[in-house]
């Protein structure tokens, strides 16, 4: 029986965390490749050890963080919810009182152990409070309450300028260092260059460790809440709530937890992000957040989690393409001739008469700037997504990998 | 999945047109007349020819790092501009005076014959994309000659610090001074707050004015301008009757409550409005509160005023060319001087239209201009050499087109106590203008001069 796939002999072994060899395998690679990537020692991808690239990669772990907190809400139990961005602020704010050093604004000085998890917890809170309207109301209306949340976020972060810092103005944030209390000198700093086991890492490579570790131990908590009664509970309200309330599902109960977890989630990812970052402004946690954290989980692929992983590099790295790519077009359109250059300089806008899509210095020149196309192609690739694949990108590798598994046979 | 997905999709485009109409906060805006072209500024550099360029050592022992490449001889400089954000008029028509000045450089021969390449970054105002992109240039650029923002900036130094590189600062933020945030900064002109005690300083000697209102958008440079406007006011003995410090709320396309802030100025009957936000804000404001028949004098920050307030077809030209009293911080075209002339003469014969803000890109960049060739000078174009350089400059002299600079001695020798009184100026603006006209050149008042630097007039958090 060993070695077929898809046989399973034991309910235990069909549920399994990695129920497939492949996947242990592949998951086995990915952490190895992941380890050694800051270090420079995967061939091929030295380029990626930067430490540009290693705060980009850092955000992507972050952003998966948040994407799994709201696919939890969005892709398990179904509520659609554009109030991610607030939660993730709460996060953020509940890190800078208890973590920031003290000072003119609100800040305890309290260590990471602390300050990390209470991010969590009051989001959590928080959630909790929110989720009986999802009770009362679902589908469009829940995610119109979620919206209002998005709103009411906002003007509470621009006017309690004593914890934000209030509106443009911001605050500083707590560093990225683990201490057993106040001390002087952190058990591991995250902030600043130093020597780990022998090697010389650069503080975007500690940050990146760190960002792998949490998001490697949400992605396990993620993966088991799915495999809990809870995880199925949501997933029955998800498919049709009546029938769940009748087999017995509470879906008070189970839409409070799923709020509650999402929240919680949410809210890690907040403080993280707002620390890594190191200074923000209130306005950061705006309606935009949410649209992209609802991106990651439509375009990676609702209800997976490595959908979730796949979604967050998408959605992260997208914007360094259309940059490139613009520059790069503008490049051509500028000094190129022939028919590429024509076709280039159709696309970007190179001055001031010129007209194009997109335009690599705007203000300067008309066109979308390249954060309006991002925009742009969020949206379009959200309908695009939901209209041909609503499995997100992670559909797209489970058709190749079905293409692959029947090769040389269709089917 | 049982969620109704065709209602999701329509759902998501709504809330995405939304998030894009969601109101633009903070930073000022500029005027309708703002150059919008970079690329087509070649042409005579008028006073480009910047800082004089010192014997240097030859290439083979210029020591390098990062940004420089020896083999062609370029320099490469990083610029982190909102092109995108709340500032994104403003910083196009600054950066477009860079270009203009880099390129008359450059086709002058360059700095000892360094070619220089701007690199340039669209933050769009957010902090999270200016951190990222810093640690893009600071691999890529010898320095980073803009960034804009005070709250971005403050959020790199300590980076800017751990990588012992320089910045020059886009914003007129008190702190820049303070020497806990300034060890890697040149920031350059006078700050909001002193601005604002100059400005208050001159009004009150040649105006028989004893009430003032106040009133600003929140952020760093509402909130430090109106903290210098309070300062002054205490010194001066105005007696302040309406205080709108950050009451002024930031939307879209302008004021989202300019009644209210115009009611409570009108209200109050003031001799002296000081009011600090973008253009759009004071436009509403001023708009409602002269509309109620007020008559008093209006001030505020640099980029508070526009000059299409008093463009032909503006219903409050005639009021505007009267109320209004501001302060610039580079040289204004109208102040005639040679420097100036050549300069405002050479963006004009390029074909651009008359603007101010090209001239804070060309102060920029004649200090980035200064730091290169001392770096150039000392034989180090590392990122800390050219740092160090910066640091060491005593005296930048920006050639007419701004009060000089010094970056050696006390906080207090290094702060820009001068600036230039202007007032709007219909006439110059329809004869192809800027549209101010001069009122007190290269101006301190004597509040100024006194001033003891002790901190930031406005903490940032």
């Amino acid at each position: 029986m060993r070695g077929r796939p898809l046989l399973y002999t034991s309910y235990e072994s069909d549920q399994a965390l990695l129920n497939t060899g492949t996947k242990k395998v592949l998951l086995s690679l990915f952490l190895l490749l992941a380890i050694l990537l800051p270090l420079g020692a995967v061939p091929g991808l030295q380029w990626l050890a930067s430490d540009n690239w290693m705060l980009v990669l850092g955000e992507v772990a972050i952003v998966f963080v948040a994407a799994l907190g709201l696919n939890i809400l969005t892709g398990l139990a179904g509520q659609v919810s554009l109030g991610h961005a607030f939660f993730m602020g709460i996060g953020a704010y509940t890190a800078a009182a208890l973590g920031a050093p003290e000072g003119p604004l609100w800040g305890l000085g309290l260590p990471m152990w602390i300050w990390l998890p209470a991010a969590g917890l009051v989001a959590a809170l928080i959630g909790v409070l929110i989720a009986p309207t999802s009770f009362r109301v679902r589908g469009l209306y829940l995610a119109i309450v979620t919206l209002g949340l998005v709103f009411i976020g906002e003007h509470l972060f621009r006017n309690l300028d004593f914890i934000t810092g209030g509106s443009q103005s911001g605050r500083q944030f707590p560093r990225l260092e683990l201490k057993l209390w106040k001390e002087e000198t952190p058990l591991i700093d995250f902030s600043n260059d130093g020597t780990w086991l022998g090697i010389d890492l650069s503080r975007e490579a500690k940050t990146f460790y760190l960002m792998l570790a949490a998001a490697v131990l949400f992605a396990v908590v993620a993966k088991n809440i799915q495999r809990t009664r809870a995880g199925r509970a949501f997933q029955s309200i998800r498919d049709r709530d009546i029938a769940a309330e009748i087999t017995g599902v509470d879906e008070f109960r189970y839409k409070t937890i799923a709020f509650m977890l999402s929240s919680f989630f949410a809210g890690i990812a907040g403080a993280l992000v707002a620390s890594f970052v190191g200074r923000t402004i209130p306005e950061a946690f705006g309606l935009s957040l949410s649209v992209e954290i609802i991106a990651v989980v439509l375009i990676g692929g609702a209800g997976v989690v490595s959908g979730m992983a796949l979604g967050s590099i998408f959605v992260v790295v997208l914007p360094l393409i259309v940059l490139n790519v613009t520059e790069w077009l503008t490049d051509l359109a500028r000094t190129g001739e022939g028919i590429v250059a024509s076709i280039a300089d159709f696309f970007v806008a190179t001055g001031n008469l010129d007209s194009g899509f997109v335009s690599a210095l705007p203000g300067s020149s008309p066109g979308l700037n390249v954060f309006q196309m991002n925009q742009v192609l969020y949206g379009l690739l959200i309908i695009g997504f939901i209209i041909f694949e609503p499995l997100g990108l992670y559909g797209i590798w489970i058709r190749i990998r079905n293409y692959w598994k029947g090769w040389p046979f269709t089917y | 999945m049982k969620i109704n997905t065709r209602w999701l999709a329509i759902f998501l485009v709504m809330g995405m047109v939304l998030a894009a109409c969601s109101p633009d906060e903070g930073g000022p805006d500029t005027t309708g007349d703002e150059p919008t072209d970079t690329t087509e500024a070649p042409g005579s550099p008028g006073t480009t020819e910047g800082p004089t360029d010192t014997t240097a050592p030859p290439t083979g022992e210029i020591a390098t790092d990062i940004g420089v490449d020896v083999e062609n001889q370029v320099i490469r400089l990083g610029y982190l501009s909102d092109l995108s954000g709340p500032f994104a008029a403003l910083v196009g028509a600054i950066n477009a005076g860079a270009e203009f000045y880099w390129t008359g450089v450059n086709e002058a021969g360059g700095i000892n014959g360094w070619t220089v390449e701007m690199v340039v970054r669209d933050t769009g105002y957010d902090a999270e994309a200016h951190t990222q992109f810093y640690q893009e240039l600071k691999d890529d650029t010898v320095m980073i000659a803009q960034s804009t923002g005070s709250p971005q900036t403050v959020g790199i130094l300590e980076q800017l610090a751990a990588d012992n590189v320089l910045a020059v600062p886009l914003t007129w933020y008190s702190g820049w001074t303070d020497e806990t945030l300034n060890a890697n900064l040149l920031h350059h002109g006078m700050s909001y707050c002193l601005e604002a005690h100059n400005l208050l300083g001159y009004i009150t000697d040649n105006n028989d004015v004893s009430t003032i209102a106040i009133a600003s958008i929140p952020g760093d440079y509402g909130l430090d301008s109106v903290a210098g406007a309070a300062q002054a006011a205490a010194t001066l003995g105005l007696e302040v009757v309406y205080d709108g410090t950050g009451a002024i709320v930031p939307g879209a396309e302008g004021p989202e409550n300019p009644d209210e802030i115009a009611n409570a100025i009108v209200g109050a009957d003031p001799d002296v409005v000081f009011l600090t936000g973008r253009s759009q804000d004071t436009e509403a404001i001023y708009g409602a509160a002269v509309g109620q028949g007020l008559e008093a004098i209006w001030t505020g920050a640099f980029p508070t005023y526009s000059p299409r307030f008093v463009a032909p077809g503006s219903p409050i030209a005639d009021q505007a060319s009267r109320d209004f009293i501001l302060s610039f911080y580079g040289t204004p075209w109208a102040a005639g001087t040679d420097g100036i002339t050549a300069f405002s003469q050479a963006i004009l014969d390029a074909g651009l239209p008359a603007s101010e803000f090209y001239t804070e890109g060309a102060i920029e960049a004649t200090i980035v201009h200064a730091v290169l060739a001392q770096a150039i000078a000392n034989g180090d174009l590392t990122q800390a050499g050219v740092l160090a350089a910066g640091k060491s400059l005593s005296n930048v002299d920006l050639g007419g087109i701004g009060p000089n600079e010094s970056y050696t001695g006390t906080m207090n020798e290094q702060l820009q106590r001068v600036s230039n009184i202007v007032k709007p100026d219909a006439a110059d603006l329809a004869a192809g203008g800027t549209g101010f006209a001069l009122v007190a050149g290269e101006y301190t008042h004597s509040i100024v001069t006194d001033y003891d630097f002790t901190g930031a007039c406005y903490s940032l958090g």
